[in-house]
């Protein structure tokens, strides 16, 4: 490119930073393969992920009860040995704020009624925050049940639990 | 204004002229985001069609169009077949000089249809950016030594701003407090929980363990790799652009071993374009004789 070529370079840079802008500023930052690299921008906030726990020999009374990572009641079952992507999963059941039917449902054929099998699968929520100044305190929630047919509520836990923006 | 012209002159270099092995890098070059771009597509292809049921989180074209409609009857999959036979057509520039521009609206349009799930990975950001280059050098300068410089140079101008853009994200989300190690603790258990769901097990690496014991470890590994970020658009300057490029690989080197994020094209596109490997070729090349050299 000779001097010339290198101006119009840079013209032509300048119009694509235009577009890229006007395309992040009007989708939340993000409009791939644009985007401004949020991810860890807000620091020290509480998180919420998901695991699945296996609770098959687990009694009914105890499985849904609040747990810790070190005290948990069941294995956690691999997402990756039944083939689902960990941080899709995780961010459907932290996301979703109306746990209707069908999205129930939905989280029953991610897992695939084929691999839970004569299982019992517990979905569960995970939440951490900072506790004091020097240490991170990290909860297992009981969220859904989740059978090779059936998928059930954690009837300990308020409604509105599942139907977030909801009176 | 000047401060322009020093960054174009880094980025296309107009005093230097183009060689042999320039042009056969940025050959291979291509190759690599093609190959990239067709792995992606299969895999997105694939997942989207054995478990995407509901769309979660609409991005991109996805807030305006119901991408589920892909989710069934194969339509990923199809998709995936017409974006590879384009890509092959552009690779060898087979029909119109807008066709690549034709890729990288399908490409965007695979990501969202894959990433409905509520997720927003980044890891495959820098191949789709690339290809977005590629569209507009073939484009705006399809000169068969224009287009090299232009590609390559655009590609640069956009990893740099990305890492730094990356930075003020941080500063503005957060504050001058986001090296706090205790940050770091947060999302090292965060990532705990995600690996020990993934796999079954989790079992925290020398690192991990390391900055868990201190805040003050902690809170350097933090500021080593923000400080880093905010240099990252150091490299659209030819001279500072290995050094940068370096740091920027000891940072994701780091990244993936405190928070166990793997960015494998990442970094392997950061290799290939942040160090002059065209000189590599010309070494080589030089002693070929002329007709080698030629069909090369």
């Amino acid at each position: 490119m000779n001097t010339e070529q290198t101006k119009r370079g840079m013209k032509v840079i300048g119009v694509i930073l235009l577009i890229y802008a006007v395309l992040v500023g009007a989708h939340e930052g993000e409009f791939w393969p644009f985007s401004i690299y949020p991810m860890f921008s807000q620091a020290g906030n509480p998180w919420t992920r998901a695991m699945v726990l296996d609770v098959t020999e687990v009694p009914d009374e105890m499985m849904w009860q609040t747990q810790s990572p070190h005290k948990k009641s069941g294995a956690p079952v691999s997402m990756r040995e039944i083939g689902v992507d960990q941080i899709d999963f995780s961010n459907f059941i932290s996301k979703t704020e109306k746990w209707t039917e069908s999205r129930r449902d939905a989280v029953r054929l991610m897992f695939g009624p084929d691999n839970i099998g004569d299982s019992r699968w517990m979905t569960a929520k995970v939440h951490g925050r900072m506790i004091g100044r020097d240490s991170v305190a990290v909860t297992i929630q009981p969220f859904l049940l989740v059978t090779a047919d059936s998928v059930y509520m954690n009837p300990h836990l308020d409604e509105s639990q599942y139907y977030r923006g909801e009176n | 204004m000047k401060w322009i012209e020093s960054i174009g002159r880094g980025l296309f270099e107009p005093e230097r002229e183009t060689s042999t092995g320039e042009l056969w890098f940025f050959k291979f070059f291509e190759l690599f985001v093609a190959v990239y771009t067709i792995l992606f597509v299969w895999e997105w292809g694939w997942y989207t069609q054995l478990r995407n049921v509901e769309v979660v989180l609409p991005l991109g074209l996805a807030n305006y169009l119901d991408v589920s409609i892909f989710f069934d009857h194969n339509l990923a999959l199809i998709h995936a077949a017409l974006i590879t036979i384009l890509v092959i057509l552009c690779f060898f520039r087979l029909g119109p000089k807008w066709l690549y521009m034709v890729v990288v609206i399908l490409f965007h349009l695979q990501y969202v249809i894959r990433f409905s799930q509520g997720e927003i990975p980044h890891s495959q950001n820098l191949i789709g950016m690339s290809v977005f280059c590629f569209a507009i050098g073939a484009w705006f300068f399809p000169g068969e030594k224009q287009m090299p410089r232009f590609v390559m140079g655009s590609i640069i101008f956009f990893i740099g701003l990305g890492y730094t853009s990356a930075f003020f994200a941080k500063l503005i989300g957060t504050g001058f407090n986001w090296y706090d190690g205790r940050h770091l603790w947060l999302w090292i258990s965060e990532k705990s929980i995600d690996i020990l769901s993934r796999e079954g097990a989790y079992y925290p690496n020398f690192l991990q363990q390391m900055a868990l014991k201190s805040t003050v470890i902690a809170s350097v590994i933090l500021l080593i790799g923000w400080f880093t970020e905010l240099i990252g658009f150091t490299m659209w300057w030819k001279k500072i652009r290995p050094y940068t490029t370096t740091l920027l690989i000891a940072m994701h080197i780091g990244i993936t071993l405190t928070m166990n994020i793997r960015f494998d094209a990442f970094v392997m596109q950061l290799i290939l374009v942040g160090y002059p490997w065209y000189k590599l070729a010309d070494y080589y090349m030089t002693p070929m004789p002329d007709l080698v050299r030629k069909w090369v």
